[in-house]
């Protein structure tokens, strides 16, 4: 006992050697493995703790909804290497035609969709990165924006249902995962809408940043861009749309409808004659890689945790929390500061763990609907998902942009976002009915 | 450092042997998926129990391997992402430096933990008592379940792979601190985007 | 008195202090199941004047749910919260420890444990195997039999329908001809919800209704006869239980005793008020039907018949416990078998 701080130095250190541009995966472990040894010295370290590693790591490979990462990058891959995804987008920027933002504002779409598939953020937001971000930079948006606009929507996959966040928040504060979704849904596409709202201020305030196709550019016009339409954009918004109904229509669960998605993609393909053996390798290729740094970062970041933990970091931070301000409003703003500030260095699976079960008493105690409380903690974990510089969807985004966006530029992008959701937060907080509506039109309506 | 450097040629291709493997599992992990969904309808209508637990862990059994065995080729291709705000504007040797610090005092010593720690369980799995006779196998389980300890033995042989990964761009980092030129490009065709898979 | 509580003074001071972390199988959320572990950490620390600290960790918080058993026996953690038979892949043996269908009711498992020599038959298992030493630390009561989308009536129903079931129950049920699906917690919802299954299996009442299923399926079978008396376990590892003094090793005896009682008589007195708030929202109760019964009690025992056949250890516990089965199945169906069908039978 005696040396929590430790566990506090261990922020320092990573944050020193993710700085010095070593890979995150390993910076987590090295860190881990630092502290670990130091703590071993001054003997706040057991070495028999290390022993959990196995068994985390295969509670990671048996932990059956990850199979979403390699299902949906399959699906992104075969649509980007095809060409379908980029004519996708291009002929969604012949529509919106001479519109400003037109083409950020069919991302935000394509990612709340995509978001209603899935509930596992790194599969999104990757699968966006591959999709529009090439096309957003090739017609002249803002690197920033464009890598803020991915980021923000693939992230929503954590809010809009199904979402691995809200089952564990669940657990976590003993509400049903139904409530929680049911009550996540209006919040969550309060988000997608405030990022077009943002979208559209840019386009009458900055409109450098989100330039119309450009004036020279020849642009299909009726019975063209009608066949255009039919051939380029139907199709994946049907495939989709097979993703959802798959889910919606009880043919396969989340995880499920990803394979279906990916074979969905391929079927696209080859009636556009686009499906070769290279591409399918190349598809492959691409999906083993990311799924491989994906969950790198992960055996690695449950070293570090491992480390926190055995080191009396959660302790530590407990007997912080736990000096709460009383009254409703204090607590509420007091949660919400804590865990943006453990948001922007810890993972969420973490902060459920740490914060929930000391918040979750002091919230029923002052009387708090645990269900808008669970939806407000989420919208909050929203925000250190992107929140620089360990969000993780940032480094999602990291693992497929292309060379001419740099990490910098990657992790500036979701300041702006950060706002928004900020905004949408307060608006939450002030209205639980956003929250509560749905729930009680379901509970008047009776069971299904 | 020349027969160093021929050892990291060695092992670099081995890598690179995987790297074309595990394409086919990803291809099998999506066929199986999809397997899954469809044999469930199917089966019901031709009246034979198509579906099975058999084919749900396959799945993960797959995706496992897949990243398992793409640890190693991912380092050697510089997939691994970083926070590169001050790394993008060293100079080689500094990037050499810091990879190199990196891997002997980081990365290596990972692996090492790691097939430290797995070792044991591992061994249980296969059946291996506290009293140092054999028992049985572990099994799923759950109905129509696969053995675990093939699965578990994955992760110890694939740390090992990335070990020996590790030890080849030690090998090459060291080489870039120690001037030599070929390697420093070696490294940069292996990282650039273009990955020429064969 | 004066004597007495000078001389515990200076005995409690000669005690070492120690501090475990414990991995349990549940979310706090469960509160009579996580709660079991907290009992039985409260009771400790009382015991030994607050010098034995025990902290129950949620599942997935530092282990995951299914890995209590490998951290314990490995030595990673001191000890666990969790049911045995999550770890019949291991050894179906294991089975035992908890419940199995068809098995005993919570009042006999406790009877067979505690004085049918099943508890010390399992303890030299767990040493020989894992290095590890249980006690029964908790028990559901008889569980419910599941969540159904539509109604099961007959033996026919079942065949390729698809439902969430785990272990033992799950793999008689496959024996009727049910898809069985094993999907994560997170995962039961949603796909019930959608008809991606057609039933799924969680406890009862109580926590069955936290999860929500109430919401997406309308019938409610019963009863649970896969797990007619779940027992919960505590499990610690054998090289730190020597490790304690004495006075200790007591004080856990003690409390798990507590906590396998506390459990039962919570889950007994919360899942009625829970079962009458799910039928005023609408939920439909179904018994299973002598047809689907007898087939699955007769698929239980050929099942155990193939597990005999293949382990000894399954076998040796197996052979004694049947002969239990058979007595005090007798025994209570005689006498409070004749009361019980009495007095509810006057129930309106
Ligand atoms: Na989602
Ligand atoms: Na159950």
């Amino acid at each position: 006992m005696g040396f929590e701080w430790l566990a506090i130095l261990m922020f320092l250190g990573f944050f020193i050697i993710l700085m010095s541009g070593y890979p995150v995966a390993f910076s987590f472990a090295g860190t881990a493995i630092v502290f670990g040894l130091i703590g071993l010295i001054v003997g706040a370290f057991d070495l028999h703790r290390l022993l959990l590693l196995p068994n985390i790591w295969f509670g990671t490979m048996s932990n059956f909804t990850l199979l979403a990462i390699p299902y949906f990058v399959f699906l992104g891959a075969v649509l980007e290497k095809s060409g379908l995804a980029e004519e996708l987008l291009e002929t969604l920027g012949f529509i919106l035609g001479r519109l400003r933002g037109g083409l950020a504002l069919a991302v935000v779409i394509v990612g709340t969709l995509l978001a209603a598939t899935t509930g596992v953020v790194a599969a999104t937001v990757i699968v966006m990165g591959m999709l529009s971000l090439p096309v957003m930079l090739r017609y002249g948006y803002d690197k920033k924006l464009a890598a803020g606009v991915i980021i923000a929507s693939g992230t929503l996959a954590q809010l809009i249902p199904p979402s691995l966040v809200l089952v564990i928040l669940s657990d976590q504060i003993g509400v049903s995962v139904g409530d929680l979704f049911l009550g996540a849904l209006i919040p969550g596409l309060m988000l997608s809408g405030s990022y077009m709202l943002y979208i559209l201020g840019l386009a009458v305030f900055k409109p450098e940043m989100v330039p119309a196709l450009p004036e020279d550019l020849e642009i299909p016009k009726g019975k063209d861009l009608t066949k255009q339409i039919f051939k380029a954009v139907v199709p994946p918004i049907i495939l989709i749309f097979i993703v959802l109904g798959s889910i919606f229509f009880g043919l396969a669960t989340p995880t499920e409808a990803g394979a279906v998605g990916a074979v969905g993609a391929c079927l696209l393909a080859f009636f556009n004659k686009r499906l070769t053996p290279q591409l399918l390798r190349d598809a492959a290729h691409s999906t083993a890689i990311i799924t491989a740094l994906v969950v790198m970062i992960l055996f690695c970041s449950s070293l570090f945790g491992l480390v926190f933990d055995a080191l009396g970091g959660k302790t530590l931070i407990t007997s912080l929390l736990t000096r709460l301000p009383g009254g409703y409003l204090g607590f509420v703003i007091f949660s919400n500061i804590a865990i943006f500030l453990l948001g922007v260095f810890l993972e969420f699976i973490e902060i459920c763990f740490i914060a929930m079960p000391l918040f979750v008493p002091a919230a029923q105690a002052i009387g708090i609907d645990m269900v808008w409380f669970g939806v407000v903690m989420a919208i909050n974990l929203q925000t250190a998902f992107i929140s620089p510089p360990v969000g993780f969807s940032l480094f999602y985004l990291q693992s497929v942009a292309p060379k001419e966006i740099s990490t910098l530029e990657i992790h500036k992008s979701a300041i702006p976002f950060m706002v928004l959701q900020f905004i949408v937060l307060v608006i939450v907080m002030l209205f639980p009915q956003t929250v509560r509506w749905l729930i009680d039109l379901s509970t008047t309506t009776g069971v299904s | 450092m020349r027969s160093l450097l021929k050892l990291s040629s060695a092992i670099d291709t081995f890598t690179d042997k995987i790297g074309w493997f595990i394409n086919w599992l990803v291809l099998l992990t999506v066929g199986v998926g999809f397997y899954n969904v469809i044999a469930r309808y199917i089966g019901r209508f031709i009246g034979v129990t198509l579906a099975s637990n058999v084919f749900i862990e396959l799945q993960w059994y797959l995706f496992s391997l897949t990243f398992l065995l793409g640890f190693a080729y991912i380092l050697k291709h510089g997939e691994n992402v970083r926070v590169d705000f001050l790394y993008a504007h060293f100079t080689e040797k500094q990037r050499s430096l810091i990879d190199f610090l990196g891997t002997i005092f980081f990365l290596i010593p990972f692996c090492l933990i790691g097939i430290w720690v797995t070792f044991n369980p591992v061994l249980q799995s296969w059946g291996y008592l506290p009293n140092g006779t054999w028992g049985t196998w572990e099994m799923s389980p759950d109905a129509d379940g696969l053995p675990r300890a093939p699965i578990k033995s994955m992760i110890p042989l694939c740390l090992l792979l990335l070990l020996i990964q590790s030890i080849s761009q030690a090998i090459k980092y060291l080489a870039v601190l120690l001037g030599y030129q070929t390697v420093a490009e070696r490294i940069r065709i292996e990282t650039s985007e273009n990955i020429n898979i064969e | 008195a004066q004597n007495q509580s000078t001389g515990q003074q200076t005995n409690t001071n000669a005690l070492p202090n120690i501090e475990w972390q414990m991995a349990t199988s549940w979310p706090p959320s469960l509160e009579t199941i996580f709660g079991g572990a907290q009992v039985l950490a409260d009771r400790v620390a009382a015991l030994t004047g607050g010098k034995f600290k025990i902290t129950p960790r949620s599942a997935g918080e530092i282990a995951p749910a299914l890995e209590v058993l490998s951290v314990v026996s490995q030595g990673a953690v001191q000890c666990g919260h969790t049911a045995s038979y999550y770890y019949i892949g291991k050894s179906p043996v294991l089975a035992f420890g908890t419940t199995v269908p068809f098995g005993l009711t919570a009042q006999q498992q406790n009877a067979w444990l505690y004085e049918g020599g099943g508890l010390k038959k399992l303890q030299e298992i767990y040493a020989n195997k894992f290095n590890v030493i249980e006690f029964p630390c908790g028990n559901t009561g008889t569980q419910m039999g599941g969540w159904f989308r539509k109604e099961v009536s007959f033996l026919n129903d079942l065949k390729g329908l698809k439902m969430r079931i785990p272990g033992l129950g799950g793999q008689v049920m496959s024996k009727l001809g049910v898809t069985v699906q094993s999907l994560p917690g997170g995962e039961i919802f949603q796909a019930l919800q959608t008809g991606a299954i057609d039933a799924a299996e969680w406890v009862g009442p109580y926590d069955d209704e936290k999860l929500g299923l109430n919401k997406v399926a309308k019938y409610y079978y019963y009863p649970g006869w896969w797990e007619p008396g779940a027992t919960l376990e505590l499990q610690v590892n054998l090289n730190e239980w020597k490790k304690l003094p004495p006075q200790y090793q007591e004080a856990i005896t003690t409390a798990a005793f507590e906590s396998n009682t506390t459990m039962l008589a919570r889950y007994d007195s919360r899942n009625n008020e829970a079962l009458q708030r799910l039928l005023t929202s609408g939920t439909q109760v179904r018994p299973y039907s002598q047809e689907i019964l007898a087939a699955a009690e007769q698929a239980s025992f050929a099942l155990y018949d193939e597990f005999a056949a293949k382990d000894a250890d399954f076998k040796a516990v197996y052979d004694e416990w049947k002969q239990f089965r058979t007595r005090i199945y007798a025994w209570h169906k005689l006498n409070e078998g004749s009361f019980t069908n009495f007095v509810y039978s006057q129930l309106k």
